[in-house]
């Protein structure tokens, strides 16, 4: 994707909009190799990271978090036309993840809650980086998982589009030993929609899947509706579809 | 006849955990198949780097134990299928560092697969058939665990009629003997309801081809690292997923799961047959057992036979 700049390294920008930094902290540690990297690409801009803040255009530009405020919005929008690529990172800017977990009717009483009546939010809408923009690829997790940041870099840097797995969680999760939690423990879990990638972390660890690394490329979404229907209750399924996936079309189609 | 008693098999164990790397299939009852050690769901095939090429290192000798009749006959069959058309280099080298053990729970005249395989006689006796001549050496090193009887003179419990495989497996089984009649059911069941049916059900995760210790197929990746070396490897996958059959310009030959699926079977149950004579299936149940949505193979092939047989 990204062709040889006259042997100039590609100028690599860092951003993060609305979330926790932990997708940037996974950059940091890439420890060893965030050292091989920069060797690779100049990285010009990140706040984060370093006291360098050189204005655009990128060739190659990181976006971290979901654009919640008008100020993000437009900085995104800023983004997109200085940049050749844009990559989202973390599932906050992929699918608007836990930013969104909110549904929008609710948000009133919990700024009320929160935050006394008297608060006037900034925040405008929690969407993915895709409803304002195009984004040329997601790297996904929550946080996402340094494999799969280097996999994506060196697609790029090797001239190639970097391609999202259509295996399921449940391939990595049969590798890693774990009993299933469908079809051995009863409980729901979003495995078999989701993409791999993760190294089925989170049920390794005992924990569901929540579908964080994004829906899988034709994943029969109804079909295990149906089969989490039968495992619990539909208030607990939508809460397992929304923990991350509020804004996914895939899922909302099927609701 | 040789066999090994209960203390002495425990004992033999031991002894080549000290030896070789040891895995315990038979533990692992509905688990990913045995194929992950001959063949891992990921191997780097080559490395290159300053114009030096170098192929990924062997394993150590390790001891596969605890395989049963219907592991040890995939066993079989899937050297067959890694045969041809070239031998696989990477699945050969593995099964050559390898001693395979049997354990079956039922009276078997010829070993189906397998270095040694043991027939457990109850009464912590083991009758000990020797497959190979890995497996005859084998022994010949451990030769003070085993003794030589005189069936005739020294009495060896008999091992009960019947079979310990699960109703389940032993119906499949029977289904399995007829490979020719399958093969012509499922090729004439193309455009059969049922289908649609499973299109509508299957989740499409590919649990049921990672679990099945016969499919076997794989896809090859290329990686131009940030060390600047390249590497090759292959890694399972799985002809239900979308992009198994995806080729140059994002053009798919089987565009939905529904075409994809009766691949499946399609590949196990026809294509299997023409090529080696048999289906690509021992009954062993993996696929059925660890399925998310309860799909089971042999109502499907029942279905499909039952069809066949009545639009003859």
């Amino acid at each position: 994707m990204i062709k040889d700049n006259n042997n100039k390294k590609p100028r690599v920008a860092i951003y993060d909009f609305t979330d926790c930094e932990g997708c940037e902290v996974k950059i940091v540690s890439l420890r060893e190799k965030l050292l091989l990297l920069e060797k690779k690409v100049d990285i010009v801009n990140w706040r984060l990271g370093q006291e360098r803040f050189e204005s655009g255009p990128y060739d190659i530009t990181i976006i971290e978090g979901t654009p919640i405020t008008d100020y993000e919005i437009k900085l995104l929008k800023d983004l997109r036309e200085n940049s050749k690529i844009l990559i989202a990172l973390g599932a906050c800017a992929a699918l608007a993840g836990i930013p969104a977990i909110m549904p929008e009717k609710d948000r009133k009483i919990w700024y009320e809650k929160i935050y006394s009546s008297q608060y006037h939010p900034k925040g405008v809408d929690a969407l993915p980086l895709s409803a304002y923009v195009q984004v040329d690829f997601s790297i996904h997790g929550c946080p996402v998982d340094e494999d799969e940041i280097i996999r994506a870099i060196e697609d790029l840097l090797s001239g190639k589009t970097p391609r999202y797995h259509d295996y399921s969680v449940c391939f990595e999760c049969k590798q890693a030993g774990n009993p299933c939690r469908i079809t051995e423990e009863n409980k729901p879990c979003l495995g078999p929609i989701t993409q791999g990638g993760c190294k089925a972390i989170c049920i390794s660890g005992g924990s569901p899947c929540y579908g964080c690394f994004g829906i899988r490329e034709e994943a029969n979404i109804p079909a295990l509706i149906k089969i989490l229907e039968k495992i619990t209750d539909k208030n607990e399924v939508e809460r397992y579809l929304t923990m991350f996936h509020s804004r996914s079309k895939e899922i909302n189609d099927h609701k | 006849m040789i066999i090994i008693s209960e203390k002495n098999l425990q004992d033999f164990l031991e002894k080549t955990k000290k030896d070789f790397d040891f895995f315990d299939v038979g533990s692992q009852d509905g688990k990913p198949s045995f194929k992950k050690y001959f063949f891992p769901p990921e191997e780097e095939i080559f490395r290159l780097s300053d114009s030096r090429i170098g192929t990924a290192k062997v394993s150590k000798k390790f001891i596969l134990f605890g395989l049963n009749l219907p592991q040890l006959e995939a066993l079989t069959q899937l050297d067959e299928i890694m045969e041809k058309p070239n031998k696989d280099y990477f699945y050969f080298q593995r099964r050559k560092q390898s001693f395979v053990i049997g354990l079956v729970k039922e009276k078997i005249d010829v070993a189906p697969g397998g270095d040694i395989v043991l027939e457990d006689r109850g009464k912590g006796q083991y009758r000990v058939l020797v497959n190979t001549l890995k497996g005859k050496n084998l022994i010949k090193n451990y030769n003070n665990f085993f003794e030589t009887v005189d069936e005739k003179k020294e009495k060896i419990p008999q091992i009960p009629e019947g079979s310990s495989l699960s109703e389940w497996s032993k119906s499949m089984r029977q289904i399995l003997l007829d490979s020719e009649l399958l093969a012509n059911a499922v090729e004439w069941s193309h455009g059969h309801p049922i289908w649609d049916e499973l299109a509508q059900k299957c989740l499409g995760c590919g649990i049921c081809t990672y679990v099945c210790p016969l499919c076997h197929c794989f896809s090859i990746e290329d990686r131009v690292g940030l060390d600047d070396k390249c590497s090759r490897c292959r890694k399972w996958d799985a002809c239900t997923l979308p992009n198994f059959s995806k080729i140059a310009g994002g053009h798919s030959f089987r565009p939905n799961l529904k075409e994809r699926y009766y691949n499946w079977f399609y590949h196990k149950f026809v294509r299997a047959y023409r090529e080696y004579g048999k289906s690509q299936c021992v009954g062993c149940g993996a696929c059925k057992h660890n399925c998310p949505a309860k799909i089971d193979i042999q109502e499907v092939l029942s279905v499909i036979l039952r069809d066949y047989r009545s639009n003859q």
